[in-house]
Formats: structure tokens, C-alpha cells, sequence
């Protein structure tokens, strides 16, 4: 993973309740294009759980899941 | 006036709900929302599990003589109508009674406006404006039986699946247990490793879904004979506590506070204990717009769950364990009104 760890676009979902962080991911990461790099702020923790498993199921690589604070997280996501 | 033993018992129970929904990020609109929009069933066996639990669990105690079963009235207009008004509250609101309580707990502005929308209509719908629409739907739509059957220790005249069909409760406790067990079995995929200590497991992470069920289908245990030793003979409810701690701000009249009032505060706190130690708790706000409809959904909440005699917590974890007929129907139209919703706001491009 030599240096591609650069987001493309960052998807900022904090404050937000479920299932719009998760949904809005889904979104985000269809619209974006094959190798791009995502990366999604969230706050809400059932989503910082969900979205790297739901993210994998519809087949894109999830390459970080870092706890940036309280109650925060920052994902990175590799679309396929 | 409330006696502070009672208070106690309900503060308890409830700060131990509340640390296992917020562990467990227990939520009856995500469990059913995320079966079409995600297909994701964790959450949903975690719901199963707990009803598993408390329906063996409140059959146990009402066949030793510990609590007499208190089946919800069955007012089938009511039930149905107030279900799919609070099913698609809770899709708006970012949960449901339960889950926005907690949420509170865990400083989400969000939920916290949702709730207060929650309690509003909860107390016009009960006692206000719309007591009378209230009223109309359930007198018009009631359904009692003559003839009880052979019900474990029950007193009043509701209908469950067990007097309906005219068989021991027992039979159909066994059944749904044994049927609910094999859906389990059968959708379970690998099993789920963690490693950490038990420390770590308990209050850092988010709890595995048997875990959850099982800890609060014990807590819904705890809370029948708890609650009915407070005058209040039922399980838990979220409901009847924010409409009585309003009704009790705004009219300053202590004597309308239940078990449950305590319950619903216990669940707020116990909830940001638990975030608190595993550092998710913070104030967080989403934009004005969210707010907006998360308070419309609240309002939906409220008004939905007073028609319908009950929230999810009233009504689908702790009437379906009951086998009340009331809460079958009320559960089953709670889960149209989300997936409806749902449908129209989150999965239509």
C-alpha cells in the first residue's frame, strides 16, 4: 500500500444517528470510482462497527478503522 | 407519592438496562429497518433472544406464584393504527422508545430533541388534545374473552395466544422457543471470536447479539416482580415513564410518578455510564434539518405508542413474552410502519 492511503474524498458523518451514516456511505462509495479511496468521519458508534462489515459485503477493501477520540472514528475505505 | 425503596429498585433496574443497551447498541428500528435495508440480521436475533428469554423466564415466575401475568388490553383499531404511527416515528426520530432514550445517554442532541418531542405528545395523547382520539379507537375496537382458559396466574381478561387457541401456556411457550432456537441455529454464521480480557469484552466493546439478548431478556426478569412490588404489575416500559416525569414537571403533582418514571431515568444514566467507560460518550449535533425531522419522528412516537397502549419495549419485549395478543399485533404493525418508511426515505433513489 505504498502511499494510497490519500482519501480521494472524505464523507464527514458526525452527529449524525443511524442508519444515515451507513446509508450515506453506501451512497458516497457507489458514486465513486474503481481504486479511489474514501474516507468516513463518524461518531456514532453501532455505525463505526457497521459500516467496515457492510462496506465488505458489498466487495471494496476496507484498509483502516482508527479511533480518533471520544466517540470518534475515522475509516478508510478502498473502492473496487 | 412513590415510596424511595421503589425508587430505588426502579433507578437499578434501570441504569442496568441502559448499560446493556447502550453495550449492546440495542435498537428495535435498527433491527428491523437494517432486515430490508441492509440485510443484516444481528440486531434482530438480539431482539429474538431476549424475547426467548423473558417469555421462559415470566412463565417460570408466573408458575411459581412470584408475578401473576398481566397481558395488554387488545384493542385491535388501536394496536394496529398506533403501531404503524410509531413504526414510522422511529425511522424518523433515529429510534425507537428505547433506543432514543439511550442515545440521550450517550449525548446524542439528536435523540435528546427526539425525545423531547417523544414526551410531548406522549402527555397530549394520554391526558390532552388528543385523549379523546386516543380513547374513540380503543373503546371502539376492543376485544375481550369470557372465558380465560387454563392461563398461568393471570387476572384480567386480554387475550394470548395461550387462551385463544384454548391450550396450556406451557405448549406454545415451548414451541416458539424451540422454533425461534432452530431460525437461530440455522442463521448463524461462524462463530464469533473477540479476544481481550472479560473486562475489555464487558465495557469497551459492543456486546455479541446472544450476549445482549440474553442479558436483557434477564433484566425484563428482573423487572416484572421489581415493578410489581411498586404497585405497577408489568415488566418494562419506556413510554409511561416520559409521559408521567413531563405530566409531573408541568403540573408539579409528584403522585402521577411510577416505577417506571425511575426506570426511564435509570436507562439515561446507565447508558452514559457505560459510554462514558468506553469512551463513546460526547455531545453531538446533526444539522438543523435532521433535527427537524428527528423531532417530527419523536412526535410520531409518542402519539403512535399512547394509541397503541405501548412502545416497542411495552409492547414487543415485554407483551410478546406474555403471548398477548395486543402486543403480537401492535409488534407486527411497529415493523410495517418501519419498513414502509424506510422503503420511502432510504431505499427509493
Amino acid at each position: 500500500m505504498s502511499g494510497e492511503l490519500k482519501p480521494t474524498e472524505i464523507l464527514d458523518v458526525r452527529g449524525e444517528v443511524c442508519p444515515y451514516p451507513d446509508v450515506m456511505t453506501q451512497k458516497k462509495v457507489k458514486s465513486m470510482k474503481s481504486g479511489e479511496i474514501l474516507e468516513v468521519l463518524v461518531d456514532y458508534p453501532l455505525s463505526a462497527e457497521r459500516i467496515p462489515e457492510s462496506v465488505k459485503k458489498m466487495g471494496h477493501e476496507v484498509l483502516k478503522v482508527d479511533k480518533t477520540g471520544a466517540s470518534e472514528w475515522k475509516i478508510l475505505i478502498k473502492v473496487k | 407519592m412513590i415510596e424511595p425503596t421503589y425508587i430505588l429498585s426502579g433507578l437499578i433496574v434501570g441504569i442496568l438496562f441502559g448499560f446493556a443497551l447502550q453495550r449492546g447498541r440495542f435498537c428495535m428500528n435498527s433491527a428491523f429497518r437494517d432486515i430490508i435495508l441492509l440485510k443484516e440480521y444481528t440486531l434482530l436475533k438480539a431482539v429474538i433472544v431476549a424475547i426467548i428469554v423473558s417469555m421462559i423466564g415470566f412463565h417460570v415466575m408466573a408458575s411459581l406464584g412470584v408475578i401473576q401475568l398481566n397481558p395488554k388490553s387488545f384493542f385491535w383499531g388501536a394496536n394496529i393504527v398506533g403501531g404503524f404511527i410509531f413504526g414510522v416515528g422511529m425511522v424518523l426520530a433515529g429510534g425507537c422508545a428505547s433506543g432514543t432514550t439511550y442515545r440521550v445517554g450517550e449525548g446524542m442532541v439528536g435523540s435528546f430533541v427526539a425525545l423531547l418531542g417523544f414526551m410531548m405528545s406522549a402527555v397530549i395523547t394520554s391526558s390532552g388534545a388528543l385523549k379523546g382520539v386516543k380513547s374513540d379507537l380503543q373503546t371502539m375496537t376492543k376485544i375481550t374473552i369470557t372465558d380465560q382458559g387454563p392461563l398461568v396466574a393471570s387476572t384480567n381478561r386480554s387475550p394470548t395466544l395461550a387462551n385463544i387457541i384454548g391450550v396450556d401456556p406451557w405448549i406454545i411457550v415451548i414451541v416458539i422457543a424451540i422454533i425461534g432456537i432452530g431460525v437461530l441455529a440455522w442463521k448463524r454464521k461462524g462463530g464469533e471470536k473477540t479476544e481481550g480480557s472479560l473486562s475489555e469484552k464487558i465495557f469497551k466493546r459492543g456486546w455479541s447479539w446472544w450476549a445482549t439478548g440474553i442479558v436483557i431478556g434477564i433484566i425484563a426478569m428482573i423487572a416484572f416482580p421489581a415493578s410489581a412490588a411498586a404497585g405497577r404489575n408489568y415488566p418494562l416500559g419506556i413510554t409511561g415513564g416520559w409521559s408521567t416525569f413531563l405530566n409531573t414537571l408541568i403540573k408539579g403533582d409528584a403522585n402521577v410518578l411510577t416505577w417506571e418514571t425511575f426506570l426511564v431515568i435509570g436507562v439515561v444514566i446507565g447508558a452514559a455510564i457505560a459510554a462514558g467507560i468506553a469512551g463513546e460518550f460526547k455531545l453531538r449535533a446533526p444539522g438543523p434539518g435532521r433535527l427537524v425531522q428527528q423531532f417530527i419522528g419523536g412526535l410520531l412516537l409518542g402519539i403512535g405508542a399512547v394509541i397503541a397502549d405501548g412502545c416497542n419495549i411495552g409492547h414487543i419485549l415485554s407483551g410478546i413474552p406474555q403471548l398477548a395478543i395486543s402486543s403480537i399485533i401492535a409488534g407486527f404493525s411497529i415493523i410495517m410502519g418501519c419498513w414502509v418508511t424506510a422503503y420511502l426515505l432510504l431505499m427509493r433513489r
